[in-house]
């Protein structure tokens, strides 16, 4: 403990951290509001929105996940060139060269699939927890867009490879965007900078994987956060599920 | 709109019987008492940071055990048999595989997603009645005038996949309106509202479809099964 | 807009016009950035494969040979009336279709549709025929395939 004082009680740690450590309720309040890591949070939360079964914390897994996509694609980025075949002999290199290559490709690959899956389920939580109603209507909306852009940046990042898997999946995939009347063709030739999935297509997924897509997304993710705590909270099913009928009144 | 407060009190000395008459498309907010609260701090960042914790070390024993796939190199001129998307698409390509691109590939995504945006806007399932604890006879012949057409096409194009949970929700949905239902069954059914169960058909449909795209096909797209050719 | 202000119909107040201004001056600036955006994201010239090939002389094609060429995505057919180049690039979405001898029929490996030697559809989801690709005799007397050129079905050629 005295360590602890120590370390809280000098003027370099009262500049950085403004409060003490103490378990004041006051201390714990300013946690949350002096953080900006933590300041999305409200300082108290209704103790309903904190059980299991009133998000199954969906949301939060979704976001961890992103986290460590975030982190595991930096680290890929550093061995990995956009250009054919550059592209698959990095995925060699990663798999027999690099020091746990395999290990963060595996990680950044199952965190991918986890993450659609966990951002779908959190959508269907919400939606059968009725926790779209008014005022929240907008946020579902952000919502939707949200597990759009999952797919796509999971899609996006499906063709970095450049194996057979990767090729043949963006191929059928652009050419169902092809069938969109009108504008599918033009659609098409821009998403792929040419006729073919070529060197040009792999770039312009590599940008869209790695920069456009987390933008937008990170992006999405504050106005969907912001807009949680304007709007009351969370709504883990919106006080007046079927079962608490009977006991709330 | 009137608005009501509602007060809640747990303690049955002070308030002997207990009432509240709700309105049931008045946005429902639970004025809460103090002891129904928590702190963030420590109740809910903890239970954050446990979550990080059981997210990265699932995910690490997942990658230790299993490593992502990774074919030869890409080939234009070889499509490998079968040739299939990543498995969150694999629902559209087995539709593909029945209707032709512009239905399968963007008029039916692009109704899902139209649909799914509006639910709140069309005040859909705002008052969550149950199907059967309003009117119903009328909406149920309505139900049943679009699903036949609908089954009528779906067995046109042969599609088996997509037509039994149609089925299987519709007659789950009917259920109640048979006289002879057990009381526990129409209790339950009778309760679900309609949106729930438009829902429910989405998700059983492009889940089975998924399901068999994943593990149901095989090369040229033709039906396997999987305990004895393997996973293509 | 304040109130009491001589203000009458048809008029345009200094605020209003300026305001006006101003806001078609971001629309503009905004459409313009979008156009220029728009014509950078199309390239202009495309380092994509050739899309002519040389088969060979007409008669090293043996009658009733099914010659593949997935490097170029097309058969090239040799039946009793001529000859005939399909592209081998399916009408659905776009996979390398393969012969199946078994069978004699040209078979997509993605959604399980199939063609007949002609290109028409024989079952599954493929919307239209296989495209018939433009054929010519080189001066060396070499059959070439242009996998650009698209003709009518059933147009066979004879060398």
């Amino acid at each position: 403990m005295d360590v602890l004082r120590a370390l809280t009680e000098n003027r370099l740690w009262r500049s950085v951290v403004r409060h003490g450590v103490r378990g004041t309720n006051r201390n714990r309040v300013m946690l949350v509001m002096e953080n900006i890591f933590l300041h999305l949070h409200s300082a108290k939360v209704r103790r309903r929105s904190l059980e299991i079964s009133s998000t199954y914390y969906l949301g939060g897994i979704s976001l961890t996940l992103f986290a460590i996509l975030t982190i595991t694609g930096l680290m890929l980025m550093l061995y990995y060139h956009p250009s054919v075949p550059q592209a698959y002999d990095d995925m060699k290199e990663l798999q027999f060269v690099v020091s746990n290559g395999v290990f963060l490709r595996n990680m950044h690959r199952w965190a991918a699939h986890a993450m659609v899956l966990a951002v779908f389920f959190h959508m269907l939580r919400v939606f059968y927890h009725k926790a779209y109603r008014p005022p929240r209507e907008f946020n579902w909306v952000v919502g939707v867009v949200l597990l759009l852009l999952t797919l796509l940046l999971s899609y996006t990042g499906y063709l970095l490879p450049w194996d057979q898997l990767a090729f043949w999946g963006v191929s059928v995939g652009t050419n169902m965007v092809k069938a969109m009347p009108v504008l599918g063709p033009a659609f098409r030739f821009l998403l792929l900078g040419g006729n073919i999935v070529g060197e040009n297509a792999l770039l312009r997924f590599y940008v869209l994987h790695c920069v456009f897509l987390p933008l937008a997304l990170v992006l999405g993710v504050a106005v969907h956060l912001w807009r949680v705590r304007k709007d009351g909270g969370i709504a883990g099913s919106s006080g007046l599920r079927r079962a608490d009928a009977g006991k709330i009144p | 709109m009137s608005q009501f407060r509602l007060e809640k009190n747990n303690d049955a000395r002070a308030v002997p019987r207990r009432i509240a008459l709700i309105r049931r498309e008045a946005p429902a907010r639970l004025l809460e008492g103090r002891e129904e609260v928590r702190m963030a701090a420590p109740h809910l960042l903890v239970r954050e940071v446990i979550l990080i914790q059981i997210c990265v070390v699932v995910l690490a024993v997942a990658s230790l055990l299993f490593d992502a796939p990774l074919e030869g190199i890409a080939d234009p001129s070889n499509t490998p048999n079968p040739a299939k998307a990543p498995w969150y698409f694999l629902g559209l390509q087995e539709l593909l595989h029945y209707f032709p691109p512009i239905v399968a590939g963007v008029l039916l995504p692009a109704l899902a997603i139209i649909g799914v945006v509006v639910i709140p806007y069309f005040r859909i399932n705002v008052e969550a009645v149950g199907f059967y604890e309003r009117p119903w006879r009328r909406s149920l012949a309505i139900l049943g005038a679009v699903t036949a057409p609908v089954s009528v096409l779906l067995v046109a194009y042969r599609v088996w996949a997509v037509l039994v949970p149609t089925l299987l929700i519709f007659s789950l949905l009917a259920l109640p309106a048979v006289p002879r239902c057990p009381g526990a069954w129409r209790r339950r059914l009778s309760r679900v509202p309609l949106s729930d169960w438009i829902m429910t058909w989405f998700v059983a449909v492009a889940s089975i479809l998924t399901l068999i795209g994943i593990f149901f096909r095989g090369p040229g797209w033709t039906w396997t099964w999987p305990w004895r050719d393997g996973i293509f | 807009m304040k109130e009491g202000e001589d203000r009458r119909e048809g008029t345009v107040t200094r605020r209003g016009f300026c305001q006006a201004a101003g806001l078609s001056a971001c629309a503009l600036a905004t459409g313009g950035a979008a156009a220029v955006s728009a014509d950078f994201l199309r390239p202009r010239v495309l380092f994509e494969p050739a899309t002519t090939f040389t088969v060979g002389p007409p008669d090293a094609i043996g009658p009733g040979a099914v010659l593949d060429f997935p490097a170029y995505r097309a058969f090239v057919i040799r039946l009793p009336d001529g000859f005939r180049a399909l592209s081998s690039v399916c009408t659905h979405l776009g996979c390398i279709t393969r012969r199946d001898p078994d069978v004699n029929l040209i078979a997509c490996p993605c959604h399980g549709s199939r063609f007949t030697l002609d290109g028409d559809v024989q079952s599954g989801p493929a919307p239209g025929p296989l495209r018939w690709l433009q054929m010519a005799l080189s001066e060396k007397g070499e059959i070439i395939v242009d996998t650009a050129a698209e003709v009518p079905q059933g147009t066979v050629f004879k060398f």
